[in-house]
């Protein structure tokens, strides 16, 4: 079952790859759109919380063949560390951008 | 006025040291495999808004992502806007030089936390430039400090509490209003 997982993932990646090359999109310098299948402009991206070994918020976003994660600061630049679930924990829904599933 | 100059002065100085860097990158192509393809190894990024309204420079490199914060070079994050959900005028709250919160603002503290649906809060103090740096820091995170107690006792849960004296003003200390604004607890609502 894993197994097929992960075929159908590659073969998605191997696909995104090859749109990619179609249409252009993270191929040259301009890094700013997904060109694959769940094709999208990066701001349209859809995070979730991680929280990282010290407790801290880290934005965290699957997006399908790509993954995101990124600090979450408060206006200070300091991290915040909100409490919102345990050590390594996740919360929302960070995969919903993109329809590729993951081999988990 | 000073500062004004000392601005421009500076941005000038960035600006100067980024076309440097651009006219850098351009003749160092090719430097290692990682540069060898179409793009030259020249990422350019969008930006992504977080749900806090922060942005993060984004880049999608066909299977690989990658994200970071855009801070200003003074680490500090761009943002379209701020989760500051409450400032507490602090002549309103405490008596001259005193952490000790009134009975009535106490109570008026209580049901803020009550009423305001956060995961937790950073608290944060600050004073007006009058009296010695290290006093106010001081003064500013004992006031941070009785208002997360507040907090606490009304069930609330504290990220953070912090004292930053006169170091982070809003207003010139040069006015009386402007000290007035400057003496403040804000209360950031992290959801």
């Amino acid at each position: 079952m894993i197994k097929t997982k992960i075929i159908i993932a590659t073969a998605f990646a191997f696909g995104l790859t090859a749109c990619g090359d179609l249409e252009g999109g993270g191929i040259g310098s301009d890094k700013s759109t997904d060109g694959g299948i769940d094709k999208k402009h990066l701001s349209q991206l859809q995070a979730g919380i991680w929280v990282d070994p010290n407790g801290c918020d880290h934005w965290i976003i699957d997006d399908g063949v790509e993954g995101y994660l990124s600090a979450r600061l408060d206006k200070y630049g300091k991290p915040v560390c909100s409490g919102v679930a345990p050590p390594n924990h996740t919360v929302g829904d960070f995969k919903a951008g993109s329809n590729i599933p993951d081999p988990n | 006025m000073v500062t004004t100059f000392s601005k421009v002065v500076r941005a000038i100085a960035s600006l100067t040291l980024v076309a440097a860097l651009a006219l850098h990158s351009t003749a160092a192509d090719a430097q290692t495999k990682s540069q060898e393809g179409r793009d030259k190894g020249v990422y350019i990024p969008t930006i992504w808004v977080d749900p806090d309204g922060c942005e993060h420079w984004v880049m999608d490199d066909g299977a690989e992502g990658y994200m970071t914060p855009h801070t200003t070079r003074q680490g500090i994050p761009v943002c379209r806007r701020g989760n500051v959900c409450g400032v507490m005028n602090s002549d309103q709250f405490f008596a001259t030089n005193s952490y000790r919160i009134h009975k009535s603002g106490k109570a008026r503290l209580a049901e803020f936390f009550q009423t305001t649906d956060a995961v937790s809060y950073i608290i944060t103090g600050h004073t007006d430039s009058r009296a010695s740096d290290a006093y106010n820091m001081r003064l500013s995170y004992n006031r941070a400090n009785a208002v997360a107690a507040v907090a606490v006792a009304n069930g609330a849960s504290i990220a953070d509490v912090r004292g930053y004296g006169e170091r982070q003003p809003t207003a010139a200390n040069s006015s009386a209003s402007g000290m007035a604004k400057n003496r403040r607890v804000e209360i950031i609502c992290i959801r």
